[in-house]
């Protein structure tokens, strides 16, 4: 049967190749020097993201607005510190980019 | 040198192309993934309640569908219906008549009965003729011949005076098809003998009025059973019992042995001992099963709530469960909330494992914690037995103490552990059953409470968060995920306090989360009620 979750979760498959490919192209924009695990890290980040950011929004589906906003909340403060230490570690030792 | 700029130039749009397609991709994905969550959170089929209303099930939008005037045409004078147009209703006309058809002509060839006025042919009155005087083929009136249409009572003899094409195919029924699938049945019957136990299982309708040595004897409180079916093993039986138990509607299945200690030892349904009886010898195995609440309704206990819709279930389950196991033979006896018990349902939960017993006295499930409701067949079929269970609860319970918490009745202990906990010589948790009934009685609603069921953590939605939350806690030795799990149940979720469940003053009856839109009464009766979370 096709529900509202299988065609959110078509949608979010579609979309991962233009993500890879954009985050690339951004890659070669910023001059960062990337590594198979620099991209491990990177991804490990986004993954993290979208699990906290789905699990949110399954509480507040299934009615427990307040602890969906709460969770929302911590999420986004641990993934500004933890996107502060990538954003560091990615920096790092960066090619100059062209004018 | 000027391709060199075209192509530089295009490379860059290309590059720009992707760095905004892939910004956009990922904000989409962020919203899809958000989408998805709620979705996920709102999926019906992730109700641990035994049925869900989906949208594609009752509630199809047929406002497109509508079309002006009455559902049927009128074209004659309107009747209202009679038994004898059913071919069902007429069938049990026919019998009646043809058992009066039969008895006549018994009493007439044998020289019986022949009182004034009855011994004279032609005094018979219209309806009640011997058959050779109205055409039948037999006198005997043992063998399946159809009686003529004048030996008919009214209405029948109307009927079929109106209907000849119904009579002839009412007579090719008892004459032709009835004996011919009598012959079929001898001669195939046993390659469906599963299938007529589980038809008639879903027949049976009757309550435990005889002790066991007669009822559980008895299919459809009639029948005597017949000879016992073999099974290819112990596991087979188990197997199958399983499966047809959860068609039945039983959620989660496990078979266990009785134990003499947990049968109630002061009434036995259907006997007239009271206390101090012998557990029927053929009371070997006990099939226990659990079918938990609708979900929406079990969350706005306690005064909002009921235990019947899964007590109903339950019952049903466990009728129809006993009813296939004697259809194959074997004597069997349901324990359920509608019909009675004879035994205790926790200590069985335990050893089927089903579950454990958690601090408010009730069985913990992995499937739907402790929302559910449990009953059980006792027989002498010889199953496969399950083992007790252990996913943590014993080790989450001591720390935990969300039902004691919310109890409105302090009736759960706060105590560390239940080792000082002795009930009857076995150590489990235990509840002061007193007060709690008091509460019950002081509730509103359908009566009683089920909020330690629902407040219960591992009472929660079949989705794929709670199920990973109970996946790893189950798996996890040093109870890490156990402290983080409870922190985030009192910290994150919202529920009134306990005593705001209580009646005014000391409460408002609140519920813990509100009732579905279907159980509230404003949204659909038109009566003056007043909200007791506002008062008067």
């Amino acid at each position: 049967m096709i529900t509202n979750l299988v065609i959110f979760a078509f949608l979010v498959g579609l979309l991962s190749g233009a993500v890879v490919v954009g985050a690339s192209s951004w890659a070669r924009a910023l001059g960062l020097k990337m590594f198979w695990w620099k991209w491990l890290l990177s991804a490990l980040w986004y993954f993290l993201l979208l699990f906290l950011i789905f699990a949110a929004f399954t509480f507040m589906g299934e009615g427990e607005v307040l602890a969906g906003w709460k969770i929302l909340g911590i999420s986004a403060v641990l993934m500004v510190v933890l996107g502060a230490g990538l954003a560091r570690i990615l920096l790092a030792n960066r090619c100059h980019l062209k004018a | 040198m000027e391709d060199k700029f075209d192509k530089e130039k295009s490379s860059c749009s290309r590059r720009e192309f992707f760095k905004i397609g892939g910004a956009v991709a990922a904000g989409l994905q962020v919203g899809a993934v958000a989408g998805a969550g709620v979705a996920a959170g709102k999926d019906p089929s992730t109700h641990t309640g035994w049925q869900h209303l989906g949208d594609n099930t009752q509630f199809v939008d047929r406002s497109k569908m509508i079309r002006k005037g009455p559902a049927y045409e009128v074209v004659g004078e309107t009747l209202r219906p009679e038994m004898h147009e059913s071919a069902f209703g007429r069938q049990s006309l026919i019998m009646r008549d043809m058992r009066q058809y039969r008895e006549m002509i018994r009493s007439f060839d044998a020289g019986e009965d022949r009182q004034e006025g009855m011994g004279n042919r032609e005094t018979i009155p219209q309806g009640e003729m011997a058959p050779e005087t109205t055409g039948g083929e037999k006198s005997s009136g043992e063998g399946p011949s159809f009686p003529p249409v004048e030996a008919f009572n009214e209405p029948m003899l109307s009927w079929y005076k109106n209907r000849p094409d119904l009579y002839e195919l009412d007579k090719l029924r008892v004459e032709e098809i009835m004996p011919g699938r009598r012959k079929d049945e001898e001669k195939y019957g046993e390659y469906y003998t599963l299938i007529n136990a589980w038809s008639d299982s879903w027949s049976t309708h009757e309550s435990i009025t005889e002790p066991p040595e007669v009822s559980d004897f008895k299919i459809g409180g009639r029948r005597k059973l017949g000879d016992p079916v073999p099974f290819k093993s112990p596991a087979h039986a188990a197997r199958l019992i399983k499966k047809v138990a959860h068609h039945f509607g039983a959620t989660m299945v496990g078979i266990t042995t009785i134990e003499p200690d947990w049968c109630y030892n002061y009434n036995l349904r259907g006997s007239e001992e009271r206390g101090n009886y012998e557990v029927p010898k053929h009371w070997k195995y006990v099939i226990a099963f659990g079918v938990p609440h609708q979900w929406e309704q079990v969350n706005s206990n306690p005064n909002s709530g009921t235990s019947f819709d899964a007590y109903s279930r339950a019952s049903i389950a466990a009728r129809r469960l006993e009813t296939f196991i004697k259809s194959l033979g074997y004597p069997a006896r349901r324990h359920s909330p509608m019909d009675g018990y004879d035994l205790i349902a926790v200590p069985y939960l335990v050893k089927a494992g089903l579950g454990e017993q958690g601090r408010h006295g009730i069985a913990i499930t992995p499937e739907t914690g402790s929302n559910f409701r449990a009953a059980f067949v006792t027989t002498s079929l010889e199953m496969e037995i399950d083992q007790p269970i252990d996913f943590g609860v014993q080790a989450f319970c001591e720390h935990c103490q969300i039902c004691a918490d919310i109890c409105p009745s302090g009736s759960i202990s706060k105590a560390d552990s239940n080792e000082e906990m002795d009930t009857r010589g076995y150590r489990h948790w235990e509840i002061n059953q007193t007060s709690c009934y008091n509460f019950w009685m002081q509730s509103m609603g359908g009566m009683g409470c089920r909020l330690c069921l629902i407040a219960c953590p591992y009472s929660r939605k079949s989705n794929w968060l709670h199920s990973l939350a109970r996946q790893v806690d189950s798996k996890d030795p040093t109870g890490l995920v156990d402290n983080g799990l409870t922190y985030m149940q009192k910290n994150l979720f919202e529920a009134p306090e306990a005593h705001e469940y209580l009646p005014p003053p000391d409460g408002n009856f609140a519920n813990f989360r509100e009732p579905p839109e279907w159980l509230a009464v404003k949204n659909y009766l038109d009566i003056e009620a007043t909200d007791p979370s506002i008062g008067d």
